[in-house]
């Protein structure tokens, strides 16, 4: 089912997706991200990473859950506002990104799904992008139970052989989306196969970062909890909450009533991202709060990242993309404080 | 048959003289455009840049904030801080491209009813052409 | 020169006689090139100090977090911090005397002079090395930098990786300190505020399309409020993140809490949000540009505030952060202050 598209087909592809939502990286003020491309036809896949990741498109920063309006009769009006499913794409998903797809998928559906996720998600189709080379220097999706071909959480996977595309479809969104393309698309062969495969080989020696032998922190940092460590990593840390908003896998959020207008009471009820790191997160009402420092949801993040989602779904939550130590504005770098808790002396 | 746009705005008069002019004008009959939502505040100086801030976002098309002349506030001062703060608002507000004309300031007291209504007539007759301001305004749903 | 073994040796002098708690200094990160803060508490630790062009964090920043940590405490250590400052950051030190939020006794001023450069500008670098990592950067001898990549060393004149605000510098020698390393050299900027000056001669509308399209993509992850000093507050009246509610405060007082702006990151409340800032560092910001470079969607913030700066000081004769003693811009005035703009 492997199929080949010559570079130069590939706006071609774009060209047929109409009825689709395209969203593919641009470089926008020397800033990476996915946006609806305007002219399909001027998507290039040659770049690094994106500083806000896909989950952006099924997981928007900001969404409606309903709309409420005071009627005459004493009574409110309420209407539901959920998502369209409207077909949307995503290119140049990078596998740590798909990844990361999955887990937030966990997270949102099981016994109650959560229909304003699922609908954007159903309706999403995501092409992955294999990293030949290792977008950024702080990768390590190796040491996550990740890879930079990974297949997982995507309906397509691309592979650059150079001037051409090696696709995989991996789902039947996939399939569709690629007979989509019609006859640009050729059967793969065997040599092509081999190519893409040594692309990806290779790729796994090329990441520069490792996070080694940390099968163990979930149950090291279970008796950390109350340890000054924490103390002496948070130091630096701002409270910004930038390496939770940039994260794949974070999926916190907020709800709020904006009210629009006073007579008749009219507004909507509103999701938004919000963070675990910003110090009124977990205040109560009565103005206790049991994280109140920086030390306290430093813990938190790592723990909820490598003991907690471990413990409920049996997955790391985090996939090395390295977004966090790349944009963190004092350096504080996820890997060190792992390998930190990893070797401190229990 | 269109309607012809008229202008909203919101005016922060001071207590003791802006309001106290604008009372003078209303007793005394004089007329003026009622485009005017008035907030009466205790001092210009007591005018935060949020207040002008909020006003604009809310959907005002116009602000004008107006206290007594210098040497004459209640609070001996409270004007000559607005003077400034509301310089640097004035200044911040035309430098993200806001129009000059929709953020103003004016020194009225209580005795100048005619000058009050003339200061409407005027800020009217220049936020009309310039349509609904939409740059700041909170979106609305349908 | 600014010699690390000079700014080590003092740092070992004032740990060791315990004179201040920790010293707040750069180290190298785990990259191995860029600096990052770092909190020396033993004097054994002073080796991982450095100095250099990466060190663009405005460490002022902890100076803040140590206050705020004192007032929660019973019985607080009142020695002084330590704390390595830039021009750029000792006029952020200045700020904070004048406010009073913090007094001089409690902050041991371990000044570096920028010379005849500054520091550089990551993404500058980034853009100029194509693709190169880079390994090292260092101070160049005269005014350039020189930067080592995997390709082996280059100089790159500083005006072409030199951080913006670097290049309009006014104070690139500390001006407080209890100890200054590197020379007090002379140097004159034509444009002080050229950078604003080219945004002032758009029309109004390109203004407009300039502002709206850059905070447009901004997701409030408010890290330019809190990388800057001078965002102190408590609970910030735009949009809070720290409720300062205690046990005690009543129903009532958090029923009247006013909401200024919704958290939805739209255009009209991004930039409400903006402007209120700007507002509020009229006159305190002293353009350390920790807000442009923290932001990670590379919104010019710096020329929001610099604005101001200019106006305080073309409007009111206002220069900020050079003398403690001076009052707030917003808490006093002149009776020559510009009225022509009032009716």
């Amino acid at each position: 089912m492997d199929k080949i598209l010559a570079k130069k087909d590939f706006p071609r592809w774009l060209g047929a997706l109409g009825a689709y939502d395209v969203y593919a990286p641009q470089l926008i003020d020397d800033v990476w991200n996915y946006e609806l491309a305007a002219k399909p036809k001027a998507v290039s896949l040659d770049y690094p990473q994106t500083a806000i990741p896909a989950k952006k498109i099924v997981f928007p920063q900001r969404e409606f859950f309903f709309e409420f309006r005071e009627a005459d009769t004493d009574d409110y009006k309420l209407k539901e506002l959920l998502p369209e499913e409207k077909p949307t794409v995503i290119f140049g998903v990078r596998p740590c990104e798909g990844k990361a797809v999955t887990l937030t998928d966990l997270v949102f559906g099981g016994e109650i799904k959560d229909d304003y996720y699922w609908k954007r998600r159903n309706a999403a189709v995501l092409v992955g992008l294999a990293c030949a080379t290792p977008p950024t220097t702080n990768c390590f999706c190796l040491s996550v139970n990740g890879s930079p071909h990974s297949k997982e959480g995507l309906d397509v996977l691309m592979t650059d052989l150079g001037d051409q595309y090696y696709v995989e479809i991996l789902t039947d969104k996939g399939k569709k989306l690629v007979s989509e393309g019609g006859a640009i698309f050729h059967e793969a062969k065997p040599p092509d196969k081999k190519a893409a495969e040594k692309i990806h080989a290779d790729s796994e020696k090329k990441l520069a970062r490792e996070l080694k032998n940390i099968k163990d922190v979930p149950a090291k940092l279970k008796g950390m909890f109350a340890s000054p460590f924490w103390d002496d990593e948070s130091m630096s840390c701002i409270r910004c909450g930038i390496c939770t908003y940039l994260c794949p896998t974070c999926h916190c959020f907020d709800i709020n009533d904006e009210v629009e207008s006073q007579t008749p009471l009219a507004g909507r009820r509103v999701r938004t991202w919000d963070t675990c790191q910003f110090p009124d997160f977990t205040m109560h009402s009565s103005g206790h709060n049991p994280r109140p420092d920086k030390a306290a949801r430093l813990r938190q993040r790592i723990n909820h990242k490598f003991q907690y989602f471990v413990e409920v779904w049996q997955n790391y939550q985090c996939t090395g993309c390295g977004r966090c130590i790349t944009l963190c504005p004092v350096g504080i770098d996820i890997i060190k404080v792992v390998e930190k808790v990893r070797d401190h002396a229990s | 048959m269109t309607e012809e746009f008229e202008p909203k705005i919101v005016a922060f008069l001071c207590k003791w003289c802006s309001s106290a002019g604008s009372d003078l004008a209303g007793v005394s009959r004089m007329e003026y455009p009622a485009n005017v939502i008035p907030i009466q505040v205790m001092c210009s100086g007591s005018v935060s840049p949020l207040y002008i801030f909020e006003a604009f976002n809310r959907g005002a098309d116009g602000v004008l904030v107006s206290g007594c002349h210098p040497g004459d506030c209640h609070y001996i001062k409270g004007n000559m801080y607005a003077r400034r703060r509301l310089l640097l608002v004035k200044k911040l507000l035309e430098h993200l491209g806001l129009e000059p004309e929709r953020f103003q300031m004016s020194w009225v007291s209580a005795a100048e009813g005619q000058k009050y209504t003339q200061v409407i007539k005027e800020l009217v007759k220049e936020l009309k052409p310039l349509g609904p301001q939409t740059k700041l305004r909170r979106e609305r749903n349908g | 020169m600014v010699k690390h073994e000079d700014v080590r040796a003092e740092a070992k002098k004032l740990l060791e006689s315990g004179k201040v708690k920790y010293i707040i200094a750069y180290e190298l990160g785990a990259d191995g090139w860029k600096a990052n803060p770092v909190f020396i508490k033993k004097p054994e630790d002073v080796d991982k100090i450095i100095w250099g062009p990466t060190c663009f964090h405005n460490l002022v920043r902890f100076v803040v977090d140590e206050k705020r940590r004192k007032v929660q405490q019973k019985n607080p250590d009142t020695r002084p911090v330590g704390v390595v400052v830039k021009g750029c950051d000792s006029r952020a030190i200045v700020i904070l005397l004048q406010e009073k939020f913090i007094e001089r006794k409690d902050v041991h001023i371990i000044g570096v002079s920028c010379e005849k450069t500054g520091v550089i500008d990551e993404r500058k670098l980034a853009n100029k090395l194509k693709g190169r990592k880079a390994k090292n950067v260092e101070f160049g001898p005269d005014e350039n930098f020189v930067v080592t990549t995997e390709e082996g060393a280059v100089d790159l004149p500083a005006s072409e990786i030199m951080a913006d605000r670097c290049l309009e510098c006014i104070a690139h020698v500390p001006v407080i300190t209890d100890v200054l390393f590197g020379e007090k050299t002379k140097r004159t900027v034509p444009h002080p505020f050229g950078s604003v000056e080219k945004i002032e001669t758009l029309s109004s509308e390109d203004r407009w399309k300039f502002w709206s399209e850059h905070l447009e993509k901004c997701v409030r992850c408010y890290a330019c409020r809190s990388v800057c000093p001078m965002c102190y507050c408590d609970e910030c009246v735009a949009d809070t993140i720290t409720f300062a509610v205690s046990p005690d405060t009543t129903a009532e007082e958090k029923a009247q809490k006013i909401k200024w702006l919704d958290k939805s990151p739209v255009i009209s409340e991004n930039i409400f949000y903006h402007m209120v800032r700007a507002i509020h560092l009229a006159g305190r910001c002293i353009d350390c540009g920790e807000c442009e470079r923290a932001c990670p969607v590379n919104i010019p913030l710096r020329m929001l505030n610099k604005k101001l700066e200019k106006e305080a000081k073309l409007l009111f004769g206002y220069d900020v952060g050079f003398d403690p003693e001076k009052p707030a811009l917003i808490s006093c005035f002149r009776d020559e202050d510009p009225e022509d703009f009032i009716r």
